[in-house]
């Protein structure tokens, strides 16, 4: 399946690294992510001196950049429980239930996580 | 004290990044319309608190954060009710639930107060990132200004099935020249303060206008992607 719009990929690359996501150094890219989104410091370290000899300072520098923008983004809509816009709600429902993302929408984590006080 | 961000960076972070960053951040150190300076400050010291705190940790270990009980470790003045709220979107926002909202409401918060602190995390959030991505320790929070909350002339926002009032969707231009569509713009409508800071940082990273970013569409999108799975964000 492959995401498009303003970029093209397979979309269940993003994280399964068993599928070729068709990002180029997608799999080191990945790798950097992780580590920054999980706070592994060391590991962020050397993923990012790897990016630099293989994508470039200036990329390694904006890759992260993108990852810490989304790292707060992320938050804004988990706070307000926006909903899915119209377009792309439309455009993603086969790939959602296919990939189970619906599981994350905030009705249904407000169902999850509040019936343990009920 | 003035803020200085990406001190002795190793890495090209361009000057317009840092300046941005910096404006941002010496702005958060001044009262905004329902929070003072100082309480910014408390905010983000809050916010990077709670990957520390014990009681973030058995939230986190939890099957559900609303099944355990306890105190936060905290460091300021801030009443309760806001450590709760700070600490959650820090530390667990995959499991953020409308009981947080609502419960923060019961307990004295409004909801313009609310979107203010969720709009100084998420941009220190941002800001921490980069540092500790680029290797650098985050930056030092400032003094923080006592003077009262501004208030602010009342915006223009509409329920649109979110858990809070937005932004209409008018394709107008926003506080930082975005249009007015998505959901994720108009999240935080009601202070529009925050949508200013916020995205005066976003802008910086990611393909909002012009930005001059030397990765391909494609990775910036997969990266995206990536971050938004390994958070569970359903937007």
């Amino acid at each position: 399946m492959l995401l498009r719009g303003s970029g093209e990929f397979e979309l269940q690359g993003v994280m399964d690294t068993s599928i070729d996501s068709g990002v180029e150094h997608g799999p080191l890219l990945g790798q950097l992510v992780d580590a920054t989104i999980s706070r592994r410091w060391d590991d962020v370290a050397e993923f990012r001196e790897q990016c630099v000899r293989t994508l470039g300072v200036q990329e390694t520098v904006d890759a992260i950049a993108v990852a810490s923008a989304f790292n707060g983004i992320t938050r804004i809509a988990d706070a307000t429980g926006i909903p899915l816009d119209s377009g792309p709600a439309e455009a993603t429902e086969s790939m959602r239930s296919e990939l189970a993302i619906d599981d994350f929408s905030y009705n249904e984590k407000t169902r999850k996580y509040d019936r343990v006080d009920a | 004290m003035k803020a200085n961000l990406f001190e002795n960076c190793k890495y090209p972070v361009r000057q317009a990044t840092v300046e941005a960053f910096a404006g941002v951040w010496q702005r958060m150190g001044e009262s905004g319309p329902f929070w003072t300076g100082r309480d910014h400050m408390a905010i983000i010291q809050e916010a990077r608190q709670s990957l520390e705190c014990e009681l973030c940790r058995r939230r986190l270990a939890a099957l559900s954060p609303n099944a355990v009980d306890g105190m936060h470790d905290t460091l300021t003045d801030l009443a309760p009710v806001a450590v709760d709220v700070v600490h959650r979107i820090r530390s667990d926002p995959a499991r953020m639930s409308k009981s947080v909202f609502d419960d923060a409401l019961a307990n004295g918060m409004t909801d313009s107060e609310y979107v203010e602190l969720i709009g100084v995390v998420a941009t220190s959030v941002v800001i921490d990132t980069l540092h500790q991505g680029l290797g650098l320790p985050v930056p030092g929070t400032l003094t923080g200004s006592d003077a009262p909350p501004t208030g602010q002339k009342e915006p223009e926002v509409v329920e649109d099935g979110a858990w809070l009032r937005l932004a209409p969707r008018d394709g107008e231009l926003n506080e930082v020249g975005i249009p007015r569509q998505a959901n994720i713009i108009r999240a935080m409508g009601l202070v529009p303060l925050v949508i200013q800071l916020f995205f005066t940082v976003m802008r910086q990273a990611y393909y909002i206008a012009n930005l001059p970013i030397s990765i391909s569409r494609s990775q910036a999108e997969f990266i995206a992607a990536r971050v938004s799975a390994l958070n569970q964000c359903f937007y």
